[in-house]
């Protein structure tokens, strides 16, 4: 069931060809963009952070390549629905809300990930020399870091839909997430470069756990149990908000009024 | 004199009907404005961290940043209406159509149809970063200065307003906006927030002749700060803002007039 509703989303992603060319176009300029920004930043120095200029140019591909997978310019499916009276039939159908959203999610940022993450970062490995995992454990760690990342981000996004079912102004809160969420994750700049004290507190939100972990997962920046605490952090955050998404679900249907029509 | 009435009254019914709902105002206002203070929270946050950028301290990057922002974030304010998000959803829709039907200057109906008072978030954080970097970069403020700054302003506003009416004058053909003039306008307006000299040469010369985003917002930032051009152009460079933008602006308009003699309805 929720295998076919995630098959379904995944081809209909595979419908809208040349908007995913122009998104490509746009993601490589501003990835680019940023590379330039990195290069300059190191100058002539030879390493930040755990992280040399090629793995912070690699960094500045991962995350736009990462941008359409984890939805991160906004996901309004509920907000919407809300507005349309949809929910109440998505409500009574006879399967779990949460998951029916979840799975048409994932099949859509799969498709996402084929379709503008991996020649995102071909396009990359074209135009730079970029980092690839430096081992064999890296590699397996990362589609466990990715997917983590993604449940994490759903049910974050689902958690700010949900607001919605209290409030008229859910997409305005919802803009102030996700621009929150670009900001904190790492989206922008590594949080590797951020001063010491913004990356104490930074480092252990679940934003961090979306964009930032997968990526030094990728890079091998976490190693050995680092590596092991980062995917831990991961979990454990994936699993709270799972858990919250579904506590705020059930007392939202109590308070929900679907208007007619 | 009438025109200048009617676009006043226009504005009026569209700022009132803003602020009727005071809470959902308040929240996009904030919306706007973290959505651009995050970046350069990010920006400056990194450039401190590594001591400056290319030969430029964090100051002067932020003089930079909040002279293209003030100028992007003014202009969206006041041509909103053109912004081919906006627009193209109109000629989809057949609304295009009725305002060609109206007996009113279509500039005038098309600059009213949109005029989001909560850009003036993005405005507030982009001309308190500018007020900032203009005392602590060390700016020299002579008079010449003081009176070119308003000039560049506007400058650079009429000239991301020519690429606001381009975008939407291409609609008339290809009826979906064009992502591709994102890269130009808010690519653009990135770019404009670093140094010139730290891209390749070739981005650099397409954003100068092709596109002429730097001459609007770099260039006159070498004179205001007295920082050397690297870009290897010569000084006169940081005078050509106004000639570019509001040159880019008058053909802009040709080619919408252009684009509006050659329209075809969708026939919705």
């Amino acid at each position: 069931m929720y295998w076919a509703l995630a098959r379904l989303s995944f081809q209909r992603q595979l419908a809208y060809r040349t908007a995913n060319v122009a998104g490509l176009v746009t993601n490589l300029f501003f990835g680019a963009l940023r590379a330039y920004v990195l290069i300059a930043l190191f100058g002539a120095r030879e390493a930040v952070a755990g992280y040399d200029v090629r793995a912070a140019v690699t960094y500045t591909g991962i995350t736009q390549a990462m941008l359409s997978f984890l939805a991160a310019f906004g996901w309004w499916e509920i907000i919407r629905s809300v507005r349309t009276g949809q929910v109440a039939t998505d409500l009574s159908r006879p399967v779990d809300f949460f998951w029916y959203h979840a799975a048409q999610d994932f099949g859509r940022a799969l498709a996402q990930l084929l379709l503008r993450g991996l020649p995102l970062i071909a396009l990359y490995a074209l135009a730079y020399r970029i980092a690839v995992p430096p081992t064999p454990l890296h590699w397996l760690a990362l589609p466990l870091s990715l997917a983590l990342g993604l449940l994490i981000s759903f049910a974050w996004r689902f958690l700010v839909n949900l607001t919605a079912f209290w409030t008229v102004d859910a997409m305005g809160i919802g803009r102030v997430a996700s621009n929150l969420v670009l900001f904190l994750s790492g989206f922008i700049m590594p949080l590797a470069f951020f001063p010491d004290w913004a990356q104490a507190g930074l480092r252990f939100l679940p934003f961090a756990s979306m964009v930032n972990a997968p990526v030094e997962v990728y890079l091998g920046v976490v190693q050995g149990p680092a590596l092991v605490l980062t995917l831990l952090l991961q979990a454990l955050w994936a699993v709270v908000l799972v858990l919250l998404s579904r506590v705020v679900l059930a007392a939202g249907v109590r308070r929900l009024v679907v208007q007619g029509g | 004199m009438n025109t200048l009435r009617l676009y006043s009254v226009l504005l009026g019914a569209r700022l009132r009907s803003q602020m009727q709902y005071r809470g959902s105002f308040l929240l996009d206002l904030l919306g706007t404005m973290l959505g651009t203070l995050t970046y350069f929270l990010a920006l400056a946050a990194v450039i401190s961290r590594f001591g400056g950028i290319g030969g430029w301290t964090l100051w002067e990057v932020a003089f930079l940043y909040g002279l293209a922002e003030t100028s992007f974030g003014l202009m969206d304010l006041v041509w909103g209406g053109y912004d081919y998000d906006f627009f193209s959803p109109r000629i989809r829709s057949g609304e295009f159509d009725q305002m060609l039907l109206r007996p009113l200057p279509l500039p005038l109906q098309i600059l009213t149809s949109e005029f989001a008072l909560r850009r003036l978030g993005r405005i507030a954080q982009g001309l308190a970063i500018f007020a900032l970097s203009a005392h602590l970069s060390g700016v020299d403020w002579t008079a010449a200065k003081l009176l070119y700054l308003p000039v560049v302003i506007a400058s650079s506003m009429a000239f991301f307003a020519a690429l606001y009416v381009v975008g939407s004058t291409v609609c008339f053909w290809t009826i979906e906006r064009l992502e591709v003039f994102n890269l130009l306008t808010y690519g653009g307006a990135e770019m404009l927030s670093y140094p010139m000299h730290i891209y390749h040469p070739w981005l650099t010369r397409f954003f100068t002749f092709v596109v002429p985003a730097a001459i609007q917002v770099y260039y006159p930032a070498l004179y205001f700060l007295g920082k050397p051009d690297l870009t290897g152009m010569p000084g006169f460079m940081s005078f050509l803002a106004p000639f570019t933008g509001f040159g880019c602006l008058a053909l802009s308009f040709a080619f919408w007039r252009f684009g509006v003699r050659h329209y075809q309805s969708t026939g919705t």
